[in-house]
């Protein structure tokens, strides 16, 4: 029980770094705006 | 997979367009009453009596396709681009009965650009009481199309609709004009440059000054044609508009005849009484007022039982899971993590419910243009009321709808001031500290808490006008707009309308925020159970050693070990590092935490809190509890005193505590200059006033 509690612990906080570093911080790269009608909207 | 049969709705704000779309699509929206509500992209899919399906998107409103802003360039461009995905096989050009000539300049034109088109009349349901006649066969063979006459409202004629839909090749494509003769000489030209074009494209594609920049430049580089005269092209605009309102007026008034005497005249008389320029004001303020203390008194019973319920949960969790670290990170981070989020659902939930129910009844386009009249001083325009009442959701789709200023001073102070507005992610912020530090009395029959809470909403509003007023001196002028507003009808609520905003926007709520506070609340909790020092690991010895402590029972005990341990933890290390900057606003290294967290999205502050107090305890004791009873150790008193709890709501209210506003206002300025500023101006600001406010009140 104890090392199954532990890897479960880790693997959330894992998880949760992921999410959060994907969301803040490597958006701005993968970001693929759809919209159109800016200036840079890549749908020409 | 078959190709789908590609569908545009086409028409002028507030005509209906996405009510239409709903019925066909059957797709949550968001439906909104004021012009320019729908800034983002709604597609859907829906199936045809035949078996077929048709792929429908929900374009922008536009009154014509000569662009004067970002959302009608939209629309333009998706019509003029044949090779882009967005161009329709079959436009389906949306109409109010009520408004039915302007509405018909927009739909002669997408016929000129030999694009199937349908006509979809809708509102029919207000004929009769507006005293409207309309003869569909004569229009049909007027504008040599077919008609299909409507009401979203009632859902009548839908299934006419998809009909038509479905035979849409059986569609004339005959234009209904022919621009050369409004000008021979100059259209015989602009066509000899580009023989293989259509005309009426081309025209609108070297007409759209600003607006269509690229295909223009890639017209002109295909060919030597460099001829731009703009007074001309205004003139020649205005030539095709006024060639257009004929055309309208030859049959229309054989057509579509109102009976004045049949219309009630109830809606001018209320539009006298709702713009009044002082009954006007009253009775919004009145209303405002209302709506914030039904907020807080209807959702407060289910904001208690859900407190109750996430306490039970975790004690529950602890009690009967085997002992562990991954049963300590349930029941003290993700579970009061996500509580955090979930007891704001009412309080949300109610407030969309009435700002739909304003947008839907058709008095929230009153309020822009009473609103007009007041803006105008500060800087702003009456359009940028829609991003300032948007803002009251979020900052972020607030900075996206002014896409629909065309003017570039007022958009950029509209941007620059939106933040300001009192967003819902600020909303849990207030309610748990207004819980905390207002005690929960009558004023005058009002609640002292609900009138805290509107005094907030207020002073948001407040400095965003103010700052507009300031910007609008510093910002160097350029073109001044005129201001159009829309005036729909008053009409009953649509259920389903306001239904599918309450829902969209609670999930989106939960389910965006949500995420965030709970990737947020695991870090923190592990940050707050693991340290690297002796005082950590050891903390029991050490404050079991220490004198001061031998006297305390066991619970005590237990307590002071569990904070001890908080204190050492690496959360703690660094709330302590900061600390020194916020003591003198009344901040402790808790609150430093939550601060830091917050910065990722405001509703974080909440849940960091929640996890930091529920680190380390087992009793069942609801966050609310526990955080009134926590001591600030250096003065001795509570910590959510009132000084602190005014502090930190001027520090929310100001300070630009939001990382997705950023990026957004970087997105839509282009550059780092203006979010960058922005920062600076406004936290600075909310430091200092927060520090004015508790030094004056302690
Ligand atoms: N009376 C009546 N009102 C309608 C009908 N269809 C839509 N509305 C109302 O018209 C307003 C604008 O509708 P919306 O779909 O947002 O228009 P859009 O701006 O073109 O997308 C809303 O208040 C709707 O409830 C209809 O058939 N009859
Ligand atoms: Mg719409």
């Amino acid at each position: 029980m104890w090392s199954l509690q532990h890897i479960l612990v880790y693997l959330a906080v894992a998880a949760a770094v992921a999410y959060l570093v994907k969301k803040y911080f490597l958006k701005p790269k993968s970001k693929k705006e759809r919209t159109c009608g800016m200036d840079d909207c890549g749908c020409h | 997979m078959g190709k789908q049969l590609k569908v545009s709705l086409i028409g002028n704000p507030n005509t209906g367009k996405t009510s239409l779309f709903n019925l066909l699509t059957g797709l949550n929206q968001q439906v909104g009453n004021y012009p320019g509500i729908t800034v983002e992209k709604k597609e859907g899919t829906c199936r045809l009596p035949g078996g077929g399906k048709a792929h429908i998107l929900d374009l922008p409103g536009t009154y014509s396709l000569n662009a004067s802003s970002a959302d009608e360039q939209l629309v333009v461009e998706s019509l003029l681009r044949k090779e882009q995905p967005d161009f329709p096989d079959l436009a389906v050009v949306v109409a109010d009965v009520e408004n039915l000539k302007r509405n018909l300049i927009l739909f002669t034109q997408i016929k000129d650009l030999k694009i199937p088109a349908i006509l979809v009349i809708n509102m029919a349901d207000q004929m009769e009481r507006r005293g409207i006649s309309l003869d569909v066969e004569l229009l049909e063979k007027k504008l040599n199309t077919r008609v299909v006459l409507m009401s979203a409202r009632k859902k009548t004629g839908i299934d006419e609709l998809k009909k038509q839909i479905e035979d849409y090749q059986q569609l004339p494509v005959s234009p209904c004009l022919s621009v050369s003769e409004l000008d021979a000489t100059y259209f015989e030209r602009l066509q000899k440059a580009f023989p293989e074009e259509d005309l009426y494209r081309l025209w609108l594609c070297v007409s759209q000054d600003v607006a269509l920049k690229k295909i223009d430049e890639s017209l002109l580089k295909a060919n030597e044609y460099s001829e731009r005269n703009t007074p001309e092209i205004k003139r020649l605009q205005q030539k095709e508009t006024i060639a257009r309102y004929l055309y309208i007026n030859r049959f229309l008034n054989n057509a579509y005849q109102v009976d004045r005497t049949k219309a009630t005249d109830w809606r001018s008389v209320l539009d006298r009484i709702l713009t009044h320029r002082i009954g006007g004001y009253a009775i919004f303020f009145l209303i405002m007022l209302l709506m914030f203390q039904a907020i807080y008194n209807w959702s407060s019973i289910p904001m208690d039982f859900i407190d109750q319920s996430f306490a039970h949960l975790s004690e529950w969790t602890n009690n009967h899971l085997p002992e562990g670290p991954f049963t300590s990170l349930l029941a003290e981070g993700i579970l009061p993590g996500i509580g955090g989020v979930v007891i704001f659902v009412p309080q949300i939930a109610f407030l969309f419910l009435f700002i739909s129910l304003l947008e839907e009844s058709g008095y929230m386009s009153r309020i822009v243009f009473l609103m007009d009249r007041l803006m105008r001083r500060f800087g702003l325009s009456g359009k940028s009321v829609v991003p300032l009442i948007s803002g009251t959701a979020c900052a972020i789709p607030a900075v996206m709808a002014t896409r629909n200023i065309e003017n570039w001073k007022e958009r950029m102070i509209t941007i620059l001031v939106t933040p300001f507005i009192t967003c819902s992610a600020r909303l849990p912020v207030y309610l748990i500290i207004i819980a905390l530090v207002i005690p929960d009395q009558t004023f005058v029959g009002f609640n002292l808490q609900g009138l805290t809470l509107m005094g907030l909403y207020v002073l948001g509003f407040g400095m965003a006008v103010l700052s507009a007023f300031v910007l609008d001196k510093i910002i160097k002028n350029k073109a001044h707009t005129t201001f159009v507003v829309e005036m729909p009808a008053y009409k009953v609520p649509m259920a389903k309308n306001v239904l599918y905003t309450v829902l969209e926007k609670t999930k989106s709520f939960v389910l965006v925020a949500g995420k965030i506070i709970l990737a947020i609340s695991i870090v923190l909790w592990f940050l707050a159970s693991n340290g690297y020092s002796d005082d950590f690991y050891q903390a029991e010895e050490i404050v079991r050693a220490q004198p001061e402590n031998t006297m305390l029972s066991e619970q005590e005990m237990q307590t002071a070990v569990a904070s001890y341990q908080l204190q050492h933890s690496y959360i703690g290390i660094i709330g302590h590092a900061i600390e020194p900057v916020i003591r003198p606003l009344g901040y402790d290294w808790k609150i430093g935490i939550a601060l830091v967290t917050s910065f990722a999205a405001r509703e974080v502050f909440v849940g960091t809190l929640a996890t930091i107090y529920s680190v380390g305890s087992e009793e069942e004791e609801t966050i609310k509890e526990r955080m009134s009873s926590d001591v600030n150790i250096r003065t001795g008193k509570k910590l959510f005193d009132f000084p602190t709890g005014i502090s930190l709501l001027l520090f929310y209210a100001f300070a630009l505590q939001c990382m997705s506003t950023l990026a957004i206002v970087k997105k839509e300025t282009n550059s780092w200059k203006w979010p960058f500023i922005q920062l600076v101006l406004m936290s600075g600001f909310a430091y200092l006033v927060a520090l004015g406010a508790y030094q004056v009140l302690t």
